[in-house]
C-alpha cells in the first residue's frame, strides 16, 4: 500500500544519460527542474551539459543549447568527440544550438543594461522557442552572462523566476550555467540564482597534494533524494565517469 | 606454492568470475606471474587484461611482452608512473596515463572508462603493485582506494589481482589490508 503511493507520487524522471550522475540523484532530475550547474571555469560544466543534451537528443528529446558567450560554432568544435555522438541529430534538428547575441539582435535587445520589460521580452522569446521546437531540455550557458546585463538584484530574480516557471510549464528540463570565482563562498556570482533554482549541482577543482581533480556535488535537488557526497569525474569519449571522492587523502 | 606460469593460470582457472586476488610474488617470479595471467589466463578466459603500472612503466612491460611473443590486442595499460618521470615517453594506442599514482580516483575512472570502452567482453585487472602504491599514498587511504575498486570490479564480474612484491618492501600492514579486501592469496615463486 505504501509503496503503491509511493510510486504515485514519484516524479518523473529526466535521465541524464550520465550513469553516475542519475545513480547520485536516484533516477535522473526530475522532469522540469530548473538546475543550477554551477562552478569555476574548467570544472567540465559545458561538457557535462552538452553531453546531458546529446544523450536527451540520442533518445528522441527536442534539445536545445543557447551559447551565450562562446559562438556555437566555436564550442562544436572544441568538444570532446564522443563515442555515441551523431552528426544526425544536428541535422535532424533534435540537437540545436542558438547563439544567445542572435536572439538578442533579433528582439532589438541591443542596450547595455536591460530593462524589466526587456526581461519580459527575452523569457517569452525563449519560451515560444521552446514551443516551436518542442524542446525537452535546455541548456544556457551561462546564466553569468546573460546576468551581466540585467545588473540589479530584482531583476536577475525576476529572470530567473520567469524563465524557470516557463520552461517548468512547459515540461522542459534545464541546466543554467553558473560561474563562480574558485574561492566564491556562494553557488552563483549573484546569489540570487542559487535560491531560486530547483537544484544546484556544483563543480569544482580540488587541489590535493599538488594533483588537481576535477569534482561534482549535488547541493539541492528538489523532486527526489540525493547523494550530497563529493565525486571526482572525467571527461572521457564515452562521457562523463564519476567516482566517489576518497575521504582517506583529506586529513 | 606455485612454481610456474601454467601452475598459476590453473589456480586462477579454478576461481569464479569477481574474485580479488592477493598474488605475492617472491624472488624473480615476476615474469612468470605475468605470463601466467597475461599469455595463459585471460585468452584462455577470452577476457581483456587491463594492467595498472605503478611499479614500472608500461613501455617496460610492453618490451618484455613483445621479446615473449605476446598479443597486445586485449591488453590495455593504466600507467601511473611514467608522468611523473622525466624525459618524453613514447606513446602507445593501448595506454592511458594517471598524472600521478597519488590519483587513486583517477586509476578507477581510467579503469572504468577502458571497461566500457571493451563492453560485451569480461576482463581482468591487474594492479601492479600494492607496494608500489604505497610508497605514493598512506595506508588509510590506499585501503578505502581498493575496497571501493575492487567492490566495483565484483559487481562487473571481473577478476581483480593485486600483485604485492617482497622486493618492493612488504609490510604486514599491507598484508592485513589485502587480506580485508581480497578473497584469496596465491604465492608464486620462492622456496
Amino acid at each position: 500500500m505504501a509503496s503503491e503511493k509511493n510510486s504515485s507520487l514519484e516524479r518523473e524522471r529526466c535521465l541524464t544519460g550520465i550513469d553516475g550522475l542519475d545513480n547520485i540523484l536516484d533516477g535522473g532530475i526530475p522532469r522540469g527542474n530548473t538546475i543550477l550547474f554551477t562552478g569555476s571555469c574548467g570544472t567540465g560544466k559545458t561538457t557535462l551539459s552538452l553531453e546531458f543534451l546529446v544523450h536527451g537528443a540520442l533518445a528522441g528529446e527536442n534539445s536545445l543549447f543557447i551559447s551565450v558567450t562562446e559562438s556555437s560554432d566555436k564550442l562544436t568544435r572544441n568538444v570532446i568527440p564522443y563515442d555515441f555522438f551523431e552528426e544526425s541529430l544536428i541535422k535532424k534538428g533534435t540537437l540545436v544550438f542558438v547563439d544567445m547575441p542572435v536572439v538578442y539582435e533579433r528582439l532589438g535587445l541591443t542596450s547595455v543594461e536591460f530593462s524589466l520589460e526587456d526581461v519580459d521580452t527575452l523569457v517569452r522569446a525563449l519560451g515560444n522557442l521552446v514551443d516551436e521546437l518542442s524542446i525537452k531540455r535546455l541548456v544556457i550557458d551561462s546564466i553569468t552572462s546573460v546576468c551581466y546585463r540585467l545588473k540589479t538584484e530584482e531583476k536577475i530574480r525576476e529572470f530567473i523566476l520567469k524563465i524557470g516557471k516557463a520552461l517548468s510549464n512547459r515540461g522542459c528540463t534545464s541546466l543554467l550555467i553558473s560561474e563562480i570565482s574558485p574561492s566564491a563562498d556562494r553557488y552563483s556570482l549573484y546569489g540570487v540564482e542559487e535560491a531560486i533554482a530547483d537544484g544546484i549541482v556544483l563543480m569544482g577543482n580540488l587541489e590535493r597534494r599538488g594533483d588537481l581533480l576535477r569534482t561534482l556535488q549535488v547541493v539541492k535537488m528538489r523532486g527526489t533524494t540525493h547523494s550530497r557526497a563529493k565525486y571526482v569525474l572525467d571527461l572521457t569519449p564515452a562521457g562523463v565517469l564519476l567516482v566517489p571522492l576518497l575521504k582517506g587523502g583529506s586529513g | 606454492m606455485i612454481k610456474s606460469p601454467a601452475e598459476l593460470a590453473e589456480e586462477l582457472h579454478e576461481l569464479p568470475p569477481s574474485s580479488a586476488i592477493d598474488l605475492r610474488i617472491q624472488g624473480d617470479s615476476y615474469f612468470d606471474a605475468i605470463r601466467g595471467i597475461v599469455d595463459i589466463f585471460a585468452p584462455k578466459m577470452n577476457v581483456d587484461v587491463i594492467y595498472i603500472t605503478v611499479a614500472i612503466p608500461s613501455h617496460s612491460i610492453i618490451d618484455v611482452l613483445k621479446i615473449l611473443e605476446i598479443d597486445l590486442e586485449h591488453i590495455y595499460f593504466v600507467d601511473c608512473v611514467s608522468h611523473i618521470m622525466i624525459g618524453a615517453t613514447k606513446k602507445y594506442d593501448n595506454v592511458f596515463y594517471v598524472e600521478s599514482p597519488t590519483m587513486l580516483e583517477n586509476i578507477m575512472l581510467k579503469v572504468e572508462y577502458l571497461m566500457r570502452k571493451t563492453e560485451g567482453r569480461n576482463s581482468v585487472i591487474i594492479l601492479d603493485a600494492i607496494n608500489a602504491l604505497g610508497i605514493h599514498n598512506n595506508m588509510r587511504i590506499l585501503s578505502e582506494f581498493l575496497h571501493i575498486m575492487i567492490n566495483n570490479l565484483r559487481a562487473k564480474d571481473a577478476y581483480s589481482i593485486v600483485f604485492t612484491m617482497d622486493e618492493l618492501g612488504d609490510t604486514e600492514e599491507v598484508h592485513n589490508m589485502m587480506k580485508l579486501v581480497c578473497d584469496t592469496t596465491i604465492t608464486i615463486g620462492g622456496e
